[in-house]
């Protein structure tokens, strides 16, 4: 079954032009508009996720991924010019032309991000629980000891030590804080988590460990997933398919093995043989 | 007392040589000779503010609990001490009005005696320290004993417009949740403060939802009065002037105290005590130490510390003017006013036996 | 009705007014009369102006001498009153450069077109104390000055309009608005417009105003401005004429004047100087470029430095609101504190803790074993962890 549907994905920073679109992109060797000098961050970018799939999409910095994985997750950039339409299971029309009411709800029950950038995603003066309880309570959850429970549980299922759940946040490890980001992700069982680099800022050793534990948990509770990373490995771990971008276009894409084994696009054959 | 203030007033004999090209200056303070308010216009305000802070006002019954921004002026009084409530009262005030005027739950309180001073000077209105007769009552931090009616306005004097103060300082971040009604900032703090505490550790300006949709600042009244704002017959408007925001409940409102199903919303406790006035145990009490008159110590347990010993802790009736109807007659119940009975007015009344309890079931 | 902390009829208001009168009265000194203040302590009838926003230095005066020199109070006074009186008409904008300036000094250059004009100022002398004034005897020591007359002074062309001109300062973006916002009428809102930013600075308490543009300077912000100009002069006062609908000049304000530029670029492909503008009535240089700076650390718009956030600056700057609000701390609290009784002793009951202050060790073991399964047992407060977790 098909869970999200995206087509002609764009995001511009700048006037932009009439020629943006076309001076731009893999064959211009570039996401920057040499006539107006907008930037193209992403376009003409088409995407289906399907229920409990993980998608992955791969680039060096700047080739729109992220740009990309922002308009799936609902954010709104106001410094940039968006268009594009995304189709949701279960919701009537566009969802990027919600109003911020079912946008907030959306965000809050069925989509969920997890932004590169902890500071982003977490408040560091609340306790781990509380970060995590959050969205609990926007969801409208008003008993306490419920929403203990579910924090507990949440806490449990990421593997962070449940005696530390009433710490602040600021004095857990990078490691736990991308782990609770991941719990607040999860708490309102959505159907669809976006993870925007999901092992920035960690040692090698605990990206594994939080890469290991977001499969399994993704797994079990069938979730979708849509993991935008510049590491071939990572997207190698966990992605059925995957897309790859470069200069804001999405040049090749297919199942993961597929693309890995077999790489159509000059571009994904250099990516992969620089890992190697 | 002083009748002539102005006799040796410097400034009457002030004669107009100036460099000041005009000669307004002169007129001007010739106005200001006299009895010190003549030259002002009725209650104060001129009646282009006046209407404007009845618009706000308007606006703030049509939108229960929503911040209406209004052009607070400057007063005579200093901001802070109830500029915003003597600006709604005046602009509500008519020659045939009888006000109140309670600061912490007294009338004779310097504030509130100044507030009325000014009420009388300049609006010429009969005031009066009977909760009953009053049409408008101005408070700050309290909501009378008496159970309010149809015919009245209460107005609550706000220090703090925004409950979401206490969770974000950004006036702009705090109005795009109200806008949405997203508080889940305000229930974290909730939640973390039972976390913390093992319950909620909010004494006064306890955050209240209003009609299931905006999150209002009570103002600075205790728990004790939370309840009464809850589907009552008067109007309440709550008025700050250094924040310059009215904002109101009407009558029959719903007004919920934001709590966990599991962890109550509770009302101060006052366990065995009693106005030592009037014998009352189902009013708001304050405690007062006071020099203790019976040499034997007072404290059973602190027979240690003789610093203790000399004073001893009463309670007292809040409302000093139910207090006093009290004392005439022990028995009469807050309704007593009112052609029914058993009306619910919070803590003491009936149907509101859970919240007076103080228990949080533990 | 001894248990009412604070009670007090309007006859014990009336006696502690009189008391305060008492304090300005009980001396042997003779009464100031409102002339004086006005004619011989101008910097702090300025002052009062300044803050009340109110151009009217024999009232200034008058309110100085009632508030018995507390230059907010006296602000306070002017601004309650202003709030009382009839708005007939709005003035015609006054281009600054129409000021007949009676100093001038430009330290971004040398030597500036209209000249530098030290005119009246302490600021080059030493700061000793004048036992001379004790006799009081006023003398006038420019008396026995010998200049002939100058004639009309000269055009003092703006040192910011030359740097304008080169296209070395950034424009401000155009206004949204055709009126500018007026914010004794129309209450602040945030994000706020420049021009309510600029109404606000203009009235801010001078203390205030001085000491957010100093944490700027000294290291919480980027702002460090080189002044193009200081002045101080009149600017006339103009109305349209209700009947012939010409423009009229009805009276002048002397007002002080401050404009910089601050070396930070906003665009990379073209570099310019930002740029902040204070303007302040009656002679306070010191505010003035204290709001030069607020005003260029607020256009910068940053959130980490206080003096570059709008809401923080606009919160804190108006001596009304603070001096309200600090001092109506000492109006009696007992109702809340009451209130906040109640949640400290239920607090300390949960905890086991008695009077002494102590765990009583019963309700110690009780609390925790209630506590064990939803409580870090946190024998040491958290540290933050240097290594990764897992």
């Amino acid at each position: 079954m098909t869970l999200l549907d995206a087509e002609g994905l764009r995001t511009v920073y700048g006037d932009g032009c009439d020629r943006c679109l076309d001076a731009t992109g893999d064959r211009a060797g570039t996401n920057q508009c040499p006539h107006c000098g907008s930037v193209v961050a992403c376009a003409e970018a088409d995407l289906t996720v399907r229920a409990g799939e993980v998608l992955g999409i791969v680039g060096e910095s700047g080739s729109g991924k992220s740009s990309l994985a922002e308009q799936l997750a609902l954010e709104r950039d106001p410094d940039a010019e968006t268009d594009g339409v995304v189709r949701y299971a279960g919701h009537e029309g566009n969802l990027l032309d919600v109003d911020y009411e079912t946008r907030h709800d959306l965000r809050t029950g069925d989509i969920a991000l997890v932004h590169q950038h902890i500071r982003d995603g977490l408040n560091p003066e609340f306790t781990g629980g509380g970060n995590v309880a959050e969205k609990l309570l926007s969801a409208g959850w008003r008993s306490f000891e419920d929403v203990r429970a579910r924090v507990r549980e949440l806490f449990e299922a990421t593997e962070i030590p449940v005696d530390r759940m009433d710490d602040p946040t600021s004095t857990y490890s990078g490691g736990m804080q991308r782990r609770v980001q991941i719990a607040r992700a999860l708490a309102n069982d959505p159907e669809l988590v976006v993870l925007d680099e999901p092992t920035t800022g960690l040692d090698v050793s605990v990206q594994a460990r939080v890469l290991d534990m977001f499969r399994r948990v993704q797994r079990e509770k069938g979730v979708a997933a849509v993991v935008v990373s510049h590491d071939l490995g990572v997207v190698r771990l966990l992605a059925d398919r995957t897309l790859v971008m470069r200069h804001g276009r999405v040049v090749e894409s297919g199942l993961t093995d597929r693309v890995m084994e077999d790489p159509h696009h000059e571009y994904t054959q250099t990516l992969i043989n620089s890992v190697i | 007392m002083t009748d002539e203030r102005t006799a040796d007033d410097p400034v009457a004999s002030t004669d107009g040589g100036t460099t000041v090209p005009t000669d307004s200056v002169d007129a001007v303070l010739d106005s200001l000779d006299g009895d010190g308010l003549s030259g002002y216009n009725y209650a104060y305000l001129d009646e282009h503010t006046k209407r404007e802070v009845r618009r706000a006002t308007l606006k703030a019954v049509a939108v229960p609990g929503h911040q209406v921004p209004y052009a607070s002026r400057p007063m005579p009084l200093a901001r802070g001490w109830g500029t915003g409530g003597i600006q709604a009262s005046l602009s509500l005030l008519g020659p045939d009005e009888t006000f109140k005027v309670v600061d912490q739950g007294a009338d004779e309180s310097v504030n509130a005696a100044n507030i009325r001073r000014l009420a009388e000077n300049t609006a010429d209105v009969e005031t009066t320290t009977d909760t009953t007769e009053a049409g408008v009552v101005q408070t700050r931090h309290r909501i009378p004993e008496e159970v309010l009616t149809d015919e009245q306005i209460l107005v609550l004097q706000v220090p703090i417009t925004d409950p979401l103060r206490k969770v974000d300082s950004s006036d702009a971040a705090n109005r795009r949740r109200h806008a949405h009604k997203n508080y889940g900032k305000m229930w974290v703090h909730l939640y973390e403060n039972v976390v913390e505490w093992g319950e909620i550790n909010i004494a006064s300006r306890y955050p209240t939802m209003v009609a299931e949709r905006y999150l209002m600042d009570p103002s600075p009244i205790p728990r004790w009065d939370v309840p009464k704002l809850d589907d009552a017959e008067n109007l309440y408007v709550f008025a700050a002037g250094r924040e310059a925001r009215i904002y109101a409940v009407p009558p029959h409102t719903d007004v919920e105290p934001l709590a966990f199903e599991d962890r109550e919303f509770t009302v101060e406790r006052f366990p065995d005590a009693a106005c030592h006035a009037c014998g009352s145990t189902d009013t708001y009490l304050v405690e007062v130490s006071e020099e203790s008159e019976s040499p034997q110590t007072t404290r059973e347990e602190g027979g240690g510390e003789a610093a203790d010993s000399s004073f001893e802790t009463r309670y007292a009736c809040n409302d000093s003017s139910f207090c006093e109807k009290r004392r005439e007659d022990s028995d009469i119940p807050k309704d007593h006013h009112l052609d029914r009975e058993g009306v619910d007015w919070g803590p003491g009344t009936p149907d509101n036996e859970e919240a007076s309890s103080g228990g949080a079931g533990e | 009705m001894g248990y009412v902390a604070v009670t007090a009829g309007e006859e014990l208001i009336e006696r502690a007014e009189e008391l305060f009168e008492k304090q300005r009265t009980a001396g042997d000194g003779e009464d100031v009369a409102v002339e004086q203040i006005d004619e011989q302590l101008g910097r702090l009838t300025s002052q009062a102006m300044s803050e009340a926003g109110l151009y009217a230095p024999r009232l200034a005066a008058l309110a100085v001498k009632q508030a018995q020199g507390d230059t907010v109070e006296a602000a306070f006074l002017l601004r309650a009153y202003r709030s009382t009186l009839e708005r007939y008409d709005e003035t015609e904008p006054i281009a600054p450069s129409e000021m007949v300036a009676s100093r001038r000094v430009s330290p971004a250059f040398k030597d500036v077109p209209g000249g530098q004009i030290l005119g009246p100022t302490k600021d080059y002398t030493q700061r000793l104390l004048d036992f001379d004034l004790l006799e009081g005897d006023a003398e006038d020591p420019t008396e026995e000055w010998d200049i002939e007359d100058a004639g009309d002074p000269e055009d003092l062309t703006n040192v910011m309009e030359l740097l304008r001109e080169e296209g070395l300062v950034a424009e401000p973006d155009e206004a949204g608005v055709e009126e500018p916002t007026d914010t004794t009428r129309e209450p602040v809102t945030h994000p706020p417009e420049r021009d309510a930013v600029l109404q606000e600075l203009a009235r801010g308490e001078t203390g205030a105003v001085t000491a957010l543009a100093y944490s700027a300077l000294r290291g919480y912000g980027q702002v460090h401005p080189t002044l193009a100009e200081v002045r101080i002069g009149e600017l006339p006062v103009r109305i349209e004429h209700p009947y012939t609908g010409d423009e009229v000049t009805v009276a002048h304000a002397e007002v002080s004047e401050s404009e910089a530029v601050v070396p930070v670029y906003a665009k990379r492909e073209d570099p310019q100087f930002a740029f902040g503008y204070g303007l302040t009535f009656g002679r306070n240089e010191r505010k003035a470029i204290g709001m030069t700076i607020l005003d260029a650390s607020i256009q910068l718009d940053g959130e980490d430095e206080p003096a570059e956030n709008p809401e923080f600056v606009l919160d804190t700057v108006d001596g009304m609101d603070s001096f309200g609000f600090i001092e109506h701390l000492k109006l009696p609290h007992y109702v809340t504190f009451q209130s906040i009784l109640d949640r400290i002793r239920a607090i300390r009951e949960r905890k086991g803790l008695n009077e002494d202050g102590r765990v009583s060790t019963e309700a110690d073991d009780e609390d925790s074993e209630r506590d064990s399964d939803d409580r870090t047992p946190a024998a040491e407060p958290p540290v933050a962890e240097v290594s990764d977790d897992d």
